[in-house]
């Protein structure tokens, strides 16, 4: 059998070990050689020693051998873990690091270390505490030219290393920039022709993608870097109000983008704090209403191919579509009309209408209002979709769905007169063309009849501001479907021009105040094109 | 029918080496464990009929792990591997329900040598 295919393994295994030996000696000197930190450090000479043997590195195993000997030792407290034993443990340890070193590098041999095998066998503690001055250098070190602990070679150490969160943001624009030129390469190429560029252009492609998958993966986080608060939050709110709430906390082990994590902190923080303040019942009302005393929140978080869903459920007095809608009717932010209109899942997402509510006036109804209009900001901001989902007496469950990274999105390009938007292929639920005579119009609203539900229909070109062009009975209209608060919209466009991966910039100000657009990207040719909002324009 | 086999030992590079020793033979390796946890998970997923069990894991203890394989599993026979030499250690997995022991370091011949011996 050929032993070299395993040696890669064998080298980072070992380092691994060594890096581990190392900090626990460190640790055995302050804290006076607890049993099982002298254990661990047994093991990691044992399988060292294991390893090296059947790979037939015979001096690696007569090394890790020799202190494994002297740490079984000092196990069965035959010898006391003394400083000068640590020294030669970490200095066999170097020894060991540098002859890993010459197994990587492929070297045929490697330099045997009898000496420091006998040293190690032959250790006696009382020699040398007897010596008469401790200050004195050690003989046997000095005579060493270098002290091998401070000549260690990066690879040695350095596996894995902090950066600047500005330099994986910067990492992550010049990637963007890059996928745009791509394209801006491959129009260029088209039209100019030439069957050579299409090898080098294939491999730049794939190449991009491995940058940007490398580049996204490092900027991930586990979901546990934010959650680890939440338990206490929780904790301490309930407490306050004398309610019995356990929470459960589920996918903590789940990686998002960091700026994600970032953003989607205060609306998670927010939309807890609602479920504890107004989702849960007291005590007694939940005893009178023949539910268990103790109440559940539940924070979930799932991947889905290239999103994620973070889902936040109670199981309290959950909300009224109706007292929602009469709220909203009598705060003039519908009219009667409208909310007669509504689904009771459209109702629900009118927790989110800025100016709903506040806490003091509707705790008896909901006491979803504050804020709420945030966190539905916050979560289209991220190109994310917020839906809500609640039954009278059984629970609410908020449903954040998120993309995992942000920056560079797959967009389907679409034209309507001279503009052309890209809307996120997340938001989407389908493409279909209509005939004009497949649109139904009433009461002024045009609406398209899909799977035997009516849908809004939305002209863009009136969205966007210029005369929507005079359709003859012939022409099919492109039809964009998307998804907005649990219920469908659709957009009439003029020409669908295809999927493209997009590198979104954020607007800044004045921009950034415009409804319906999250921020712009630059195609290949240098135009200007936004990214759609596709919940702020229905 | 081809054997199947299970791999535990919290040492990847172990694995990789036992795992192209015994595919070399035509036995199947249907699982690889790190831990004591990961080996009795897939032990009733994967349901293997021999078992190579590294003892020196970091979250078991002695022969614990080798009397919940034998306890959930008695069909399938346990190959103990080890530097520990020891022959009370043996002994006593012997007892449990091990069918052989495994001394490290091994070659490809040795571990071939200990699983053929077990089909006779």
């Amino acid at each position: 059998m050929d032993m070299s295919q395993y040696r890669d393994l064998f080298v980072s295994e070992a380092r691994g070990h060594l890096n581990a030996f190392n900090e626990l000696i460190v640790r055995l000197e302050g804290s006076d050689g607890d049993k099982a930190t002298i254990n661990e450090l047994f093991r990691h000479a044992h399988s060292l020693k294991g390893m090296a043997a059947t790979m037939g590195y015979d001096p690696v195993a007569a090394l890790a051998h020799a202190m494994e000997g002297q740490l079984s030792r000092v196990r069965s407290e035959e010898c006391p873990f003394v400083p000068a034993l640590a020294d030669l443990l970490l200095e066999s340890a170097d020894n060991l690091g540098e002859m890993i070193s010459q197994v990587e590098s492929g070297s045929e041999t490697i330099r045997e270390a009898a000496e420091l095998v006998e040293r190690l066998a032959s250790f006696n503690p009382d020699e040398v505490k007897s010596e008469p001055d401790a200050q004195e250098p050690d003989p046997v070190r000095t005579s060493q030219p270098q002290a091998p602990a401070h000549n260690f070679r990066q690879s040695d150490t350095f596996k894995s290393i902090r950066i600047r969160t500005e330099t994986l943001d910067h990492l992550v624009n010049i990637t963007g920039e890059l996928i745009t030129n791509r394209y801006h390469l491959v129009d260029c190429v088209s039209q100019y022709g030439g069957n050579d560029f299409d090898e080098p252009i294939h491999r730049l492609t794939g190449l991009l993608r491995e940058l940007r998958d490398e580049v996204f993966k490092a900027r991930m986080l586990p979901f546990a870097f934010i959650a680890e608060r939440f338990p206490r939050l929780v904790r301490d709110l309930a407490r306050k109000q004398g309610k019995e709430i356990s929470f459960h906390l589920d996918g903590r082990n789940i990686e998002l983008d960091r700026a994600i994590l970032e953003e989607i902190t205060e609306p998670l923080v927010h939309v807890l704090r609602n479920a504890v303040d107004h989702g849960m019942e007291p005590p007694d009302r939940r005893v009178a209403a023949g539910k268990p005393l103790n109440g559940d929140i539940r924070l979930s978080v799932t991947r889905d191919k290239d999103h994620v869903d973070i889902v936040i459920e109670d199981d309290g007095c959950g909300m009224d579509p109706e007292r929602i809608k009469s709220k909203a009717v009598e705060k003039g932010i519908i009219n009667g009309e409208q909310a007669a209109a509504m689904t009771p899942q459209e109702a629900l997402m009118l927790v989110c209408a800025p100016g709903l509510s506040t806490a003091e006036s509707v705790s008896d109804v909901s006491g979803r209002g504050v804020g709420m209009d945030a966190v539905r900001t916050a979560v289209h901001s991220l190109g994310g979709v917020l839906t809500i989902q609640s039954e009278i007496g059984r629970g609410s469950r908020f449903i954040m769905r998120l993309p995992i990274t942000v920056s560079i999105i797959n967009a389907l390009m679409v034209k309507s007169g001279n503009f052309e938007i890209a809307f996120p292929v997340n938001s989407i639920r389908r493409t279909l063309e209509l005939k004009p005579a497949e649109i139904i119009e009433e009461a002024g609203q045009q609406a398209v009849l899909i799977d035997e539900s009516y849908v809004p229909l939305r002209s863009l070109a009136r969205l966007l501001g210029h005369p929507p062009q005079p359709a003859s009975d012939e022409t099919l209209i492109p039809v964009v479907i998307c998804e907005s608060g649990g219920s469908l919209v659709a957009f009439a466009a003029d020409r669908l021009r295809g999927q493209q991966e997009i590198f979104v910039r954020p607007l800044g100000p004045p921009l950034s105040q415009l409804r319906g657009i999250n921020g712009a990207t630059v195609t290949g040719d240098g135009r200007v094109v936004f990214v759609v909002d596709t919940a702020a324009l229905a | 029918m081809n054997q199947t086999v299970m791999i535990v030992d919290d040492s990847l590079f172990m694995r990789n080496i036992l795992r192209g020793i015994v595919q070399e033979k035509g036995y199947v390796v249907v699982a690889e464990a790190a831990s004591g946890i990961e080996a009795m998970k897939n032990l009733h997923t994967h349901k293997p009929d021999l078992i190579l069990l590294d003892i020196v894991l970091p979250d078991s203890n002695d022969l614990e792990l080798l009397e919940s394989i034998v306890a959930a599993r008695p069909q399938a026979a346990v190959v103990l591997c080890s530097a520990i030499g020891q022959e009370d250690v043996i002994r006593k997995a012997l007892d449990i329900g091990a069918k052989a022991f495994l001394q490290k370091p091994f070659n490809p011949e040795k571990v071939i040598q200990v699983l053929e011996n077990l089909g006779g």
